[in-house]
């Protein structure tokens, strides 16, 4: 494998020819970034965290950083403000600010919402003592070439004890003018002890560009913090997304990730959550919908580090066409974590005979007294239900969709932002086989 | 013109032959019972009507108002005015009973050339309908069927068929499970349906439902034959001597 070899140092060499990882106080970082993907290199076939996931169009090719601040289509520009409402609202195109569309209104008491760049060459402790803290660079080179090379993110930091009401939405925009390239989409959420907090990362870009995306969100909540993320990969149809996700979460803190990909021609989301905390209580949701040939991987980790954490898991996935998806997941319960409950659950519609889910959840338990469970399923629609909505008038396109959308709408139940809720049933509703029929009725 | 006219009809599941050969005719406005032993054919009968793909016919036709049944896909048997009441209906978490419904009714007089409710309409018309059949009102919102006990199930059923209001209306087991308040307003919901047009096949194990739901003609359906068709006093004698003297007779 020479392109390999020779792709791995296209990386590092545009590092190396690069501003020496700037700005100033992101160099070490960076610097530490780079090497650990030297070290590390690009996933191959035979490593099993990629096993199922095809390498071909991530690693036959490299990416030069996108220039940033592409030109939006109406469309997009349409789509960026679909969830803002009286959020506060970072909007970044090709991976930099685009003031414009981003809008921060009246800061809320104890929230600190800005983009990384805002930093100049010096970025406060706040910053630089998480920034990083937690992405596995070591582990997921795409999560270490975002580390060397983002070029913007969003910083959010909610203050101890205080609750923001509106949540905070960051837009990723891919624009054409991307294609071709990589985009490192970079956030970091902050949840100071008992401090709660909502935010939607929504990622959206044009049709048939060949864009790498590799998105790093880290969140960390501390103490009795409360913190619910949702995030909607709706990247465009040529789009290879490869997305890590960090969750740290201290005593007795409660986080909540609703994943809903819809999007790319390739996407990987790898999740990685600690339960560092006695007490701390973990939930992971996850609704995937492919169609055509579109490839959509979770893999997910969830670390019980201490006694008494929760954690809960629910992958659906439903598939047309000749998709293909992967749910792996990992649960591990350290040495000490007694009393840790964690549930693991992956679920898959085929609604095409050649489509194909693959699904592996795993346990690896080293504490004697925990409960612990994990199941998956792959199935087809139930012909007895199918049969009965049939025998009161309903075609069998609408009672198709309708058991689809029954199947598909537990994930949106625990939604609790209404905005995100019905963008999510819209999106779902758009995506159905079936005729008008039952989007009239719904 | 017999609303439903079934000749030597013949059916298997899974290749293995359970109606042997069955002859029955529903005039309009009549109720007709069948009642036969577990295992005897009735509830292949009902499917078979209801256009259940899993049952296939191998012999003989069905003719419903004049057309050959058989062609039409279970969705257009019911727009044309099939209904059947399910032994066990079907739990679909995720679905409303009340956008089932809605979902039902549009898909039935849209084909018929009628124009759907509206929703004001149509929330007065179940509304209506679930007091004729005495279900809780909290039941519409409810996933269909889903954490319904057994006669909440089978009352759901008849709250269908009114809402429905089919030509032909088969009810397989309707009774089966119901506590005998229950089996009253379900029989009811029936009774109240019943006039010179629409037709009913009521299939049952028990005489019990017949005391309630009358019925002009009574068939004892045997290993997949009609063995004795007669009137409703034929479910009384039923009920004293059992089955097994059919069973004799169809060995």
């Amino acid at each position: 494998m020479e392109a390999v070899a020779e792709t791995q140092s296209v990386y590092r060499q545009a590092f190396d020819a690069g501003d020496g990882g700037r700005p100033a106080w992101l160099a070490p970082l960076r610097r530490r970034a780079i090497e650990a993907f030297e070290a590390r290199g690009l996933p191959g076939p035979k490593q099993e965290p990629w096993r199922k996931t095809p390498l071909a169009p991530l690693t036959g090719q490299s990416f030069p950083v996108a220039d940033g601040g592409g030109s939006v289509s109406p469309e997009l520009a349409r789509r960026v403000g679909e969830l803002a409402g009286e959020a506060h609202l970072l909007v970044f195109v090709d991976g930099t600010l685009d003031t414009g569309l981003s809008n921060l209104g009246e800061p809320g008491r104890g929230l600190t919402v800005v983009p990384l760049s805002e930093y100049g060459d010096d970025a406060p402790a706040a910053v630089t003592d998480r920034l990083g803290s937690g992405a596995p660079i070591a582990e997921q080179p795409f999560a270490a070439l975002n580390t060397a090379f983002f070029r913007d993110g969003a910083f959010v930091h909610v203050a101890r004890g205080q609750a923001v009401a509106r949540p905070v939405v960051v837009v990723h925009v891919d624009t054409g003018e991307a294609d071709d390239r990589a985009v490192y989409p970079r956030v970091l959420v902050h949840a100071e002890p008992a401090a709660e907090v909502q935010f939607i990362e929504h990622f959206i870009g044009a049709d048939g560009a060949n864009t790498l995306t590799a998105p790093v969100t880290e969140v960390i909540a501390d103490d009795g913090a409360i913190v619910t993320g949702y995030r909607l990969q709706e990247a465009g149809d040529g789009d290879l997304h490869v997305g890590t996700v960090h969750v740290a979460a201290a005593r007795d803190a409660q986080v909540a990730l609703h994943a809903f990909a819809t999007g790319a021609r390739l996407a990987r989301t790898d999740v990685h959550a600690d339960i560092n905390g006695p007490g701390a209580d973990v939930t992971l949701n996850g609704l995937y919908l492919t169609r055509g040939r579109q490839f959509c991987d979770f893999h997910t980790w969830v670390n019980h580090n201490a006694e008494h954490g929760t954690s809960h898991q629910l992958f659906k996935g439903v598939l047309q066409g000749r998709s293909e998806t992967v749910f792996d997941g990992v649960v591990r319960v350290a040495e000490g974590a007694q009393k840790t409950d964690a549930q693991q659950q992956n679920r898959n519609l085929l609604l095409d005979k050649l489509a194909l889910a693959h699904s592996n959840p795993r346990l690896e338990i080293y504490a004697d007294d925990v409960k612990c469970a994990h199941g998956s399923t792959v199935g087809e629609l139930d012909d007895e239900a199918l049969f009965y909505l049939r025998s009161r008038g309903i075609g069998p396109a609408d009672a198709r969709a309708m058991l689809t959308l029954a199947y598909a709408s537990e994930m949106l139940q625990p939604i609790r932002l209404q905005a995100v809720h019905d963008h999510v049933r819209g999106r779902l509703l758009e995506w159905l086989p079936g005729d008008e029929t039952v989007r009239s009725v719904i | 013109m017999a609303l439903l006219e079934i000749r030597n009809l013949h059916a298997s599941v899974d290749g293995t032959e359970i109606l042997k050969g069955i002859d029955l005719d529903i005039e309009p406005g009549k109720v007709h019972a069948i009642m036969g032993p577990n295992g005897s054919g009735k509830s292949t009968l009902s499917k078979v009507l209801a256009g259940d793909e899993r049952y296939e016919v191998t012999a003989g036709e069905i003719r419903y108002r004049g057309r050959n049944l058989l062609e039409l896909a279970p969705e257009e048997r019911a727009r044309e005015g099939i209904f059947l009441g399910f032994q066990y209906p079907v739990e679909i978490p995720g679905v409303s009973n009340t956008y089932f419904l809605k979902a039902a009714l549009n898909a039935i007089r849209k084909y018929r050339g009628q124009e759907e409710l509206d929703a004001m309409e149509f929330l007065q018309l179940i509304r209506e309908r679930a007091k004729t059949v005495k279900l809780d009102e909290s039941l519409l919102q409810r996933p269909v069927n889903e954490g319904f006990s057994g006669g909440e199930k089978k009352r759901n059923e008849v709250f269908q068929l009114a809402v429905l209001e089919p030509m032909l209306a088969i009810l397989d087991e309707t009774d089966s499970g119901l506590d005998i308040d229950a089996l009253r307003t379900v029989a009811d919901g029936v009774n109240a349906m019943r006039d010179d047009e629409r037709g009913f096949l009521v299939i049952t194990h028990y005489q019990r439902l017949l005391e309630h739901i009358v019925p002009d003609t009574v068939h004892v359906l045997v290993n997949g034959r009609i063995v004795q068709t007669g009137g409703k006093e034929l479910a009384e004698e039923l009920e004293r001597s059992g089955y097994a003297l059919f069973d004799d007779e169809a060995a």
